[in-house]
């Protein structure tokens, strides 16, 4: 999806953005924005659903670890969806499982209790 | 160049056929035949000579310093002569970069402008407008007149056109610089030559990605001690901005190895010192001790992938070295250290990820490449087969760094210090 943006929808109250297939150096400053923005909307709090994804390189993990940095200092956190063993290798092998909470469903997600990771 | 007040007074059409004339002599394409800093000046001649004024100046926008320096001008050189800055929301053209939009002075002396060099010239009129380029204002561009004149609509709508053209040429003067500066901190970051240390033997390659540059690096230095020491890094972020930060997370990695051989210790305190100095940066680093003697070698990694590590008639394997948090993301991070055996004859390889991510592709596939071409022998050979093995004749999307240690089949008594 070339120069789609990154529409933030609200379920269940909590702001959930849904990336592209690949997310790396040609989008990840706009998908910041994006995240940066629904971190700043909501009460912190927001859901990332990765399960698209099938790509991302350091770019767009800078573009994830901004925005929870961001939800943390607003006492919230980032919530990340991923799926895809290739998404799930990238945060293993980054050390960035015990950083950013992440959940197998957008269902987890969104009913899950603040991890305080 | 001479003051010629008088065009008001032409009758209409002569004076639409000059109007003409000033906008080609502004808009002529034979001007970007120029180099980015002659088409500065030039155009700034050209503007002064279009709207008959005496004075022509640039100032351009520091962005750290929030400062405009008079940059190039037309009857006005001494400004640039003595780097005129003005601070943005003070004097003319602090109000002009600060309100974006044109401002016109009938009356210049230090109630209205704060550069003395202007009054004392002998302006009496001035007008200036915004140079924008990418939506943001990137500096300011005035014209002056010795004798009092009213500036009018159409003039401002000629100086803006030129500002508009002058704003192009700087941007791009402003690329062509940062790429300068680039490319010298990286020769002097990432050297070519690496140093000789006994009972190991170097090579190295370094790609920035897409013609670009960016904020891999890696690094090689000896503790007092004599013990060998290896980091590999990647900056996020591209160009000059990440090759800044990858310089000073370099050099203060380099301090904190003096001070712990601790490699988690080391890379909590270079964490501690980003978090706090450059809390937007992010950054994979791997930190590597070598026992003195060479037979073990302790490592942390923050957010970088591991070595490959290749035995003597072995296939090459990714060393089983635990994670760790990148730099920058998270305050409680404790990184844990795996120490490594390293017999006589082996081979590490050390990269950024640049090397082995292609999309759609699980990163193990990338590593499975990278270990078919990794084998124990000469540090150079081993680059040039890793090279050739992913890279070949793709663009490169990504930075790639990549930097090979062996160490000596045999073992020296000099090496243990």
């Amino acid at each position: 999806m070339p120069d789609a943006g990154f529409p933030v929808e609200t379920i269940s109250g909590l702001p959930v953005v849904v990336t592209p297939a690949e997310v790396d150096i040609t989008n990840a400053a706009r998908l910041r924005e994006a995240l940066l923005e629904a971190a700043a909307g909501g009460r912190g709090t927001l859901v990332v659903d990765m399960s698209q994804t099938q790509f991302c390189d350091t770019a767009g993990i800078h573009a994830l670890v901004s925005a929870h940095k961001q939800a943390q200092a607003e006492q919230g956190e980032l919530r990340l969806v991923l799926t895809t063993p290739i998404i799930l290798r990238i945060f293993a092998i980054t050390g960035l499982d015990d950083v950013i909470p992440r959940f197998g469903s957008l269902e987890e997600a969104l009913t899950a209790a603040a991890s305080g990771i | 160049m001479e003051v010629e007040g008088g065009a008001a007074t032409a009758v209409n059409s002569a004076s639409d056929g000059a109007r003409l004339r000033d906008i080609q002599s502004i808009t002529d394409a034979a001007l970007s035949r120029l180099d980015d800093r002659e088409l500065l000046t030039e155009l700034l001649n050209r503007t002064r000579n279009a709207l008959r004024a005496d004075t022509a100046a640039a100032l351009l926008l520091d962005f750290s310093s929030g400062q405009l320096i008079a940059t190039a001008a037309a009857g006005l050189e001494d400004e640039v002569r003595q780097g005129v800055r003005i601070p943005v929301g003070r004097g003319f053209a602090g109000r002009i970069a600060a309100e974006h939009r044109p401002v016109i002075l009938d009356r210049v002396d230090h109630t209205t402008v704060l550069n003395p060099i202007l009054w004392a010239k002998g302006i009496q009129s001035l007008m200036g407008v915004p140079m924008v380029a990418g939506g943001r204002v990137i500096g300011v561009l005035h014209v002056g007149s010795l004798t009092p004149r009213q500036f009018t609509s159409d003039d401002v709508e000629l100086l803006q056109m030129a500002a508009d053209r002058a704003a192009a040429a700087v941007r791009s003067i402003t690329a062509q610089a940062d790429r300068a500066a680039v490319t010298a901190l990286q020769r002097s970051l990432v050297p070519s030559a690496l140093p000789a240390i006994a009972g190991v033997e170097m090579a190295a390659r370094y790609i920035p990605g897409g013609g670009a540059v960016g904020g891999d690096w890696y690094d090689v230095f000896t503790l007092p001690s004599g013990q060998l020491c290896v980091t590999v890094g990647d900056v996020a972020g591209s160009g000059l901005p990440a090759a800044v930060i990858m310089g000073r997370m370099r050099s203060a990695l380099r301090a904190y190895a003096l001070e712990s051989t601790d490699p988690a210790e080391v890379l909590s305190r270079l964490d501690r010192k980003m978090q706090h100095f450059e809390p937007d940066a992010m950054a994979t680093v791997l930190y590597a001790v070598f026992e003195p003697g060479l037979d073990r070698v302790h490592v942390a990694l923050a957010g970088h992938l591991p070595p490959l590590i290749a035995r003597p008639g072995q296939p090459a394997e990714l060393a089983p070295i635990r994670p760790g948090a990148p730099i920058g993301v998270t305050f409680r991070a404790r990184r844990p250290v795996t120490t490594v055996p390293v017999p006589p004859g082996t081979l590490l390889c050390f990269y950024t990820d640049g090397l082995i991510e292609r999309p759609g592709e699980v990163i193990d596939e990338g590593l499975g490449r990278l270990g078919q071409a990794v084998t124990a022998q000469s540090p150079e050979t081993a680059c040039i087969a890793v090279m050739g093995a992913l890279v070949g004749s793709e663009p490169v999307r990504d930075d790639i760094a990549l930097l090979m240690i062996r160490r000596h089949e045999e073992r020296k008594a000099d090496a243990d210090a």
